[in-house]
């Protein structure tokens, strides 16, 4: 099985939580024979590289330099990510089995290499637009807001880290409770129920 | 290759949405390259009442939701329509199997879609670009005014080739984003000559009348009402034309100076002189054309110059100010004058030269229709942009994408 993730953090540049999940969930999945790229952005700290521990990096930068917030710095990276992501899909003979896009940033990537090159995605829900703003809807947020439905509406399975969560993703986006797998990080069963969510998710790719 | 040429054709504008020069220009070359066997299909924005896939003159249009959350601002707005855009794109793409030639997209409005599209499919990408933020803004002067900037940058290094519609804009863009001149196609705009020859408003003396008085010659400006298209120096020109002809000046367009010229012109005495139309129909807008004395570009920044082709379309005799764009398309005392621009003296001589010799009026008026169905013909202009698409494809062939 071959999976890309995309996030907007990773090692060693954290902003917040998401970073350091990233990069366990990653080192996990080679233990367990999934080849792993991570496509992230580049913060001129590190390269793209191949890491002693198995997980393959790329790391994209933004064309556009001069922005006026991070929903139009988003915008304009997610060709980046795009761009990532096919070149690691023309150079594996044409093949990824299954994204796993966490939180909103680069779910219109996700997206469109869904609809152009039939990879599917899954979506991982760190958190919601409708908390980090406090009910705040301004354009900006909904903006924000309907990116995360468009991930919710094309994702072919969303995986939520807490019972709480998953109510919230129902609450606020309308989401079938059957589409929403809780999978608690870091305890015995994560990885083993990851697995499941992406073999089910990618149709059958083969782990190992 | 044994099948016809595909090119998915990305325009924030098709009719019948029209905003500005965009608009008509993808619509006649898209219909152009229809005619010359090429199979293009145009992904815009959707409009009332428009549908969402039609066949128009052989060309297939796809309108895709244009997002209509509320944004912060127009260039979120531009992003945010470009993820539907793209993502309506690629399971078109998907549809017909993959078999797509190339992506063409039309100003930085949809650059971060064609930008996308090229990687993930792995095809050329042409641009045109048919103005910059640079130029529209006379420099660069805010961040939000430099990311557009940046975007255009990024969608002309993406490009394949850059399609500029004037020499005046190839030199500029080369400027603006540090090009290099072969990068850089020249392929001017167009204009429909046949839509002034068909088109008979009954009586021209009735509809005149509507405008100006019979001893009055008609003074016409076409352009939106901002500063770079000058109007306010066709304005200090009047008094100076009307020591020597009596005539009408008739003002088409809207803009944000409307208020500030309709003001000069109440406190330079000359409301019964000078008419503001607003924006006017087509008809009514050609229908002016045909029966205007002279037609008036004074621009101070112009990167084609489209309603001077118009103006010479519909056999009105031109006076244009010798800047960007419009000098290539005029010849002075051959197919029109040239005057100096942002100064009222010139274009009011220019304008007096013009009413006051018709034998002079009626030898430009004739030579600016000979040019124009020579040199400006949508066939034509068809045919080299598909000359440059063969030229890119040549060359992808030999590349490792292919």
């Amino acid at each position: 099985m071959l999976v890309v993730i995309f996030s907007w953090e990773y090692p060693p540049r954290v902003v917040g939580q998401l970073a350091e999940h990233v990069k366990t969930l990653a080192v996990e999945l080679v233990k367990n024979k999934v080849k792993t790229y991570v496509v992230t952005y580049h913060d001129y700290l590190t390269g793209g590289h191949d890491d002693k521990d198995g997980t393959r990096t790329v790391r994209v930068s933004n064309p556009v330099r001069t922005h006026i917030g991070v929903l139009t710095w988003v915008l304009t990276l997610n060709q980046e990510v795009e761009r990532a992501a096919a070149n690691i899909y023309y150079a594996e003979g044409r093949n990824i089995d299954l994204i796993d896009a966490h939180d909103w940033h680069f779910i219109p990537a996700a997206v469109t290499l869904k609809k152009a090159l039939s990879i599917p995605f899954i979506y991982s829900v760190e958190s919601l637009e409708e908390h980090r703003s406090h009910g705040a809807n301004y354009p900006f947020n909904m903006a924000i807001k309907s990116i995360e439905w468009l991930g919710m509406y094309e994702a072919s399975q969303l995986i939520v880290k807490s019972e709480w969560m998953r109510d919230e993703v129902i609450r606020v986006y309308k989401v079938p409770s059957e589409k929403i797998r809780v999978i608690p990080p870091k305890t015995s069963q994560w990885i083993k129920n990851s697995l499941e969510v992406y073999q089910k998710a990618s149709g059958g790719a083969v782990v190992g | 290759m044994s099948r016809e040429l595909r090119v998915i054709m990305l325009s924030w504008e098709f009719p019948p949405r029209i905003i500005g020069g965009i608009s008509p220009h993808v619509y006649f070359l898209s219909r152009s390259l229809a005619k010359n066997g090429v199979k293009v299909y145009v992904v815009t924005c959707d409009f009332p009442g428009a549908p969402q896939h039609e066949n128009v003159d052989g060309v297939e249009v796809y309108r895709v939701d244009s997002y209509k959350n509320p944004s912060p601002d127009f260039a979120t707005w531009v992003y945010l329509m470009n993820v539907n855009m793209q993502k309506e794109i690629a399971a078109l793409v998907r549809s017909l199997g993959g078999g797509v030639d190339i992506f063409h997209a039309h100003d930085w409005l949809v650059a971060t879609a064609g930008v996308g599209l090229k990687h993930v499919f792995r095809k050329p990408l042409l641009a045109t670009v048919h103005s910059t933020e640079i130029g529209r803004r006379n420099g660069i002067h805010f961040d939000y005014e430099r990311m557009i900037h940046e975007t255009e940058a990024w969608l002309t290094y993406e490009a394949w080739k850059v399609i500029c519609c004037s020499d005046y804009m190839v030199s500029h863009v080369q400027w603006a984003f540090g090009l290099p001149r072969d990068k850089v196609v020249m392929i001017p705009n167009g204009v429909n000559v046949d839509v002034y020859t068909k088109s008979v408003h009954g009586d021209m003396s009735l509809f005149r009348s509507r405008f100006a008085l019979k001893e009055e010659k008609i003074v016409l400006f076409v352009g939106r009402l901002v500063y770079e298209k000058g109007a306010h120096v066709l304005v200090n020109a009047v008094p100076k034309v009307l020591e020597k002809v009596n005539a009408k000046f008739i003002i088409v367009g809207n803009g944000y100076m409307k208020d500030q010229l309709s003001a000069l012109v109440r406190n330079m005495g000359l409301s019964h002189k000078v008419m503001f139309t607003g924006f006017v129909d087509d008809e009514t807008l050609r229908a002016l054309q045909k029966c205007a004395d002279v037609s008036v570009v004074p621009s101070l920044f112009e990167p084609f110059g489209i309603v001077a082709l118009e103006a010479m379309a519909a056999k009105s005799p031109l006076v244009i100010s010798d800047s960007g764009g419009l000098s290539e398309i005029v010849e002075h005392d051959v197919n029109g004058v040239k005057v100096y621009p942002g100064n009222p003296e010139s274009l009011a001589w220019g304008i007096t030269r013009v009413l006051t010799d018709d034998g002079y009026a009626n030898w430009i008026r004739k030579n600016a229709y000979e040019r124009v169905r020579e040199k400006y013909d949508w066939d034509k202009i068809a045919q080299q942009t598909k000359d440059t698409y063969n030229g890119v494809l040549g060359e992808y062939s030999k590349s490792f994408w292919a």
